[in-house]
């Protein structure tokens, strides 16, 4: 009884705007993250040589062995945690800096350096992700690491632009220059009414930001500037494929699915989340 | 009269910005090689070599020393269009990006038109009169080839037509026109796919916003129709957001093409950089940075001046 | 005034597509005409189907997924519910101008102002190109807008409420048609702007001899410049009146809308409002739909019914089953 009530209001929730695809979305990233938490476990390792070089998928091995003779559906799935775990700390590291800066700078009075610290946030802006991550690079060395420390330095100022941009409204509301009148401390005010209003603008952006950031890691593996072989990474998964593509589509072909498939999962419910947010 | 002069007044106000963010840029690409840990004049060099080596490396990256007059001398070096020379070949750099950037925005120019020629009528045609069926399957396709990296989709089309078919080489490359596009279609394909993807979308939900609104109702009841119609009651009240989209998009697509380079080895500006990465070519990797930087500055410039152009409620 | 009036609605009903299957009637049992150079006022609360009629009248009843399911519409003996593309072509714009609810649309964002009257103006194929701009600026001319040559070239967002009206009532009045539709014109506007825009439309009646049907929610205000109101409740129309005959209205709803007033002038000490809601379209109550808000509602009212249209007077009418006891 208690069960098919549950699952009654559930069908009430996906059937308004949006539920299809957030319902979709959260079932795709959670089989993804179920597989990569399991197959690590209870698979072959990521870089044990099993068998035969090039071997076909089969149904022992569904996605087939590398030029190596290694397992490509555990090491596809070894390289969940690696590949959203870089993302989740390339997304997560700016978010918060990004967020705390344009908090500061919503409540910041002095015209001159506001708009100093906003040409500069536009100015680190203006270089597409890719391109200063990979020139970043060249300074900090190739790894995971100087691709987590490269997107905290830079990708902040997207975050500080549009937490900027709402504290500024929400500090301008009445109730927020009540507190003020009434001498409220400023950490008070901060705490109650701007970062959760602030922090929803932003973890709105930064789900659409987990996608780029996602590819922009595998990217940077692919051109071999993040993840280096032998690990199991899906852009350098993907590198490594591209010489035996004509032998092999496989080596090419499931790592870039898995990749889609985590993206995909992201962007169906951050379209979900938005198309609930307006109604339609 | 006092119209023009707030229509000037306003673009210039905008022009002031890009000014001051193409200074910024600028600090930016001179400022990143301090990130770096060490001193990465000897990191270059290596162990063995001798101090003026080093101290003239330093001084060619205009490091050690006080920043500030190393920024002048970087500042009055860029002023006489000194951007110093590739650490690997000597080549000055400023011809080395001479050299390799025009193939890389024919790319991107070729890839725009091409996304512009599809997602005008798709986005409006969905975004008028799409219902049902055709608006879920168009915005399905597009959240797929939105999140889809482009190297991907690239692979897919190298195992199809260069694996499979021999349509499309995936090395090599000819400057002449007609020949060029062979070796040039299939990257071309691959940014379209994902830019139309985009553009498409935007103008799609612009389109349904714009339908709804009373003017539009009142410029059918006024009689207004055909291609004028179209124009100035569907497109054009629609088209700013997607102008801006498309300026942002095409500085991504920058960072773009150096994947796209690379797997189609093409001679362009993306391909050379990565070259220089891996090769620690510090005044290179510099050079092509404040390009890319500026290119980003001026294209969002003429995207909001477009925007405001074509429709006057657009802030810039 | 001409025998055959210029508008005839008579028992019209719209329905709105909801599904394939599912239908919705949103007005039925529309009865009225329009007589040439008459001002009619059309009353109601929202979603009484007042901007479906109109929407009706000038052929867009499609965009909202809305159709004429059954009765009589003719503007000067030509049949709406059948009229095809190319018939609309010669009617709207045309004959038929059109004003929008001020506060939802206004000229069109992207387009100057001068451009917009151009198009209208260009709307006769005949119309000397040379012309235009004199005649866009004479059109400004007459709904007064001072310093016609600048406001040509502005846009939009630079005008107020009043003259963005203004410029609307310029484009619908281009090709001096023989009916303006006027849907909510002054709603959110301010009261002497109100009255401006209303004098207005009095002045271009006058002076063209054009019909104008305007929709409002406001009796009082419509009712000084309106021929002939006629009220419509939950889809149906439920009495036409000569305006001066509005204190002795027959349906008690009509009374409710006029005694609910605020009058600023005679002020009654206490403010009457309508009993309840006005039925939501789907949920009409069967028999008299206003019974279940009716001081003076008897059981035979919430008897399923087609209601009487009772003819009071030369022009007008009233639905109420209790006319006979109610007349004053």
């Amino acid at each position: 009884m208690k069960i098919k009530k549950s699952f009654r209001s559930y069908k009430a929730w996906v059937a308004r705007p949006g539920g299809i695809g957030i319902s979709s979305g959260i079932a795709m990233m959670a089989t993804l993250l179920i597989l990569g938490v399991l197959v690590p476990v209870f698979g072959n390792r990521s870089d044990a040589f099993v068998g035969d070089p090039f071997a076909r998928p089969s149904l022992k091995y569904p996605f087939g062995l590398d030029q190596l003779g290694r397992d490509m559906f555990s090491r596809v799935f070894n390289a969940v945690g690696v590949d959203l775990g870089v993302a989740f700390l390339g997304v997560t590291i700016p978010f918060v800096i990004g967020t705390i800066i344009g908090i500061l700078l919503g409540l910041a009075r002095n015209r001159y350096f506001l708009s100093t610290v906003g040409s500069i946030i536009d100015g680190i802006n203006a270089f597409p992700l890719l391109i200063i991550a990979i020139a970043a690079i060249t300074f900090l060395g190739p790894g995971l690491k100087s691709v987590i420390i490269i997107l905290s330095l830079t990708n902040w100022a997207r975050y500080a632009r549009i937490a900027r941009t709402k504290a500024v409204v929400v500090a301008q509301q009445n109730y927020i220059e009540a507190a003020r009148t009434l001498g409220y401390p400023r950490w008070r005010i901060i705490r109650k009414h701007l970062a959760p209003n602030v922090s929803a603008e932003t973890i709105a952006y930064a789900l659409s930001d987990f996608i780029l950031v996602i590819t922009v890691v595998a990217g940077l593996s692919f051109l071999g500037l993040a993840a280096r072989p032998p690990a199991a990474e899906w852009g350098s998964m993907i590198a490594d494929g591209r010489i035996f593509i004509g032998q092999a589509w496989w080596l090419v072909i499931f790592p870039g699915l898995a990749l889609c498939w985590a993206a995909v999962s992201l962007s169906f419910i951050v379209e979900g989340l938005f198309r609930r947010d307006r109604g339609v | 009269m006092k119209k023009g002069n707030q229509l000037s007044r306003k673009i210039f106000g905008r022009f002031l910005r890009a000014i001051v963010v193409a200074f910024w840029v600028m600090v930016l690409s001179f400022a990143l090689i301090r990130i770096a840990p060490g001193d990465p004049a000897s990191t270059k060099l290596g162990i063995g070599a001798e101090k003026e080596a080093i101290d003239l490396l330093r001084k060619q990256l205009h490091i050690g020393g006080n920043p500030i007059s190393q920024f002048f001398s970087y500042l009055g070096d860029l002023i006489h269009g000194n951007l110093g020379a590739s650490l690997q070949t000597g080549v000055k750099v400023v011809d080395i990006i001479n050299r390799t950037l025009p193939l890389t925005i024919y790319l991107i120019l070729l890839s725009t038109l091409c996304a512009l020629l599809l997602s005008i009528p798709i986005g409006t045609f969905i975004g008028w009169s799409g219902k049902g069926p055709l608006v879920y399957g168009f915005r399905g396709i597009t959240a797929v080839f939105l999140a889809t990296p482009n190297f991907f989709i690239a692979m897919v089309g190298i195992l199809f037509f260069s694996v499979r078919h021999n349509w499309a080489p995936v090395f090599g490359y000819d400057t002449a026109f007609p020949k060029n596009l062979h070796y040039l279609w299939l990257p071309v394909v691959v940014n379209t796919i994902i830019m139309t993807s985009v553009i498409s979308r935007v103008l799609y939900s612009s389109v349904t916003e714009t339908k709804d609104q009373e003017f539009v109702e009142t410029g059918i009841i006024r009689g207004v129709s055909g291609r004028r119609f179209f124009w100035f009651y569907i497109l054009k009240p629609s088209l700013a957001p997607t102008v801006v989209l498309l300026s942002y998009m095409m500085g991504t697509m920058l960072g773009a093409t150096v994947i796209l380079e690379t797997i189609f080895s093409l001679p362009g500006i993306g391909r050379e950089m990565v070259g220089a990465v891996l090769t620690s070519d510090y005044p290179l990797v510099q050079g092509i940075l404040l390009y890319f930087g500026a290119i980003t500055v001026f294209l969002s410039f003429m995207g909001d001046l477009i925007a405001y152009l074509l429709d006057r409620r657009v802030k810039i | 005034m001409s025998a055959e009036p210029l508008v005839v609605i008579d028992d019209l009903k719209i329905d709105v597509r909801l599904t394939r299957a599912n239908r919705l009637p949103i007005v039925d049992t529309a009865t009225f005409s329009i007589d040439r150079g008459e001002i009619i006022g059309l009353i109601g609360e929202s979603g009484s189907g007042k901007t479906m009629l109109c929407r009706a009248l000038v052929g867009t009843l499609g965009r909202r997924g809305a159709y004429i399911a059954g009765g009589k519409l003719t503007f000067d003996g030509i049949d709406l519910v059948t009229a095809k593309g190319s018939a609309w072509a010669d009617i709207r714009g045309k004959r038929i101008g059109y004003v929008p609810q001020s506060a939802l649309a206004g000229p069109n964002p992207v387009m100057t102002i001068g451009a917009q009257l151009e198009e209208s103006i260009l709307q006769d194929k005949e119309f000397s190109k040379g012309n235009v701009k004199a005649r866009a600026i004479e059109l400004l001319n007459i709904v007064q807008i001072r310093r016609p040559e600048v406001v040509m070239h502005q846009y939009q967002h630079e005008l107020s409420g009043g003259m963005k009206q203004r410029v609307m009532i310029a484009c619908a009045i281009a090709q001096q048609p023989e009916l303006i539709v006027a849907d909510e014109p002054t709603t959110g506007l301010d009261v002497t702007v109100q009255a401006e825009i209303m004098r207005l439309l009095l002045d271009i009646r006058s002076e063209f001899k054009t019909s104008i049907i305007l929709v409002s929610h406001d009796l009082p205000l419509v009712n000084q410049i309106c021929d002939e109101i006629v009220v419509m409740h939950a889809g149906s129309t439920v009495e036409k009146i000569s305006s001066r005959d509005i204190t002795r209205a027959n349906h008690p709803y009509t009374r409710a809308l006029y005694d609910s007033r605020i009058d600023l002038v005679e002020p009654k000490g206490e403010l009457t409002t309508i009993n309840g809601q006005p039925p939501t379209v789907g949920n009409w109550p069967v028999g008299c739909r206003f019974s279940e808000r009716c001081n003076f509602v008897e059981d035979r009212c919430r008897l399923p019914q087609v209601l009487p249209i009772i003819p009071i007077g030369p022009n007008g009418f009233s639905t109420c089953l209790r006319f006979n006891e109610l007349e004053k």
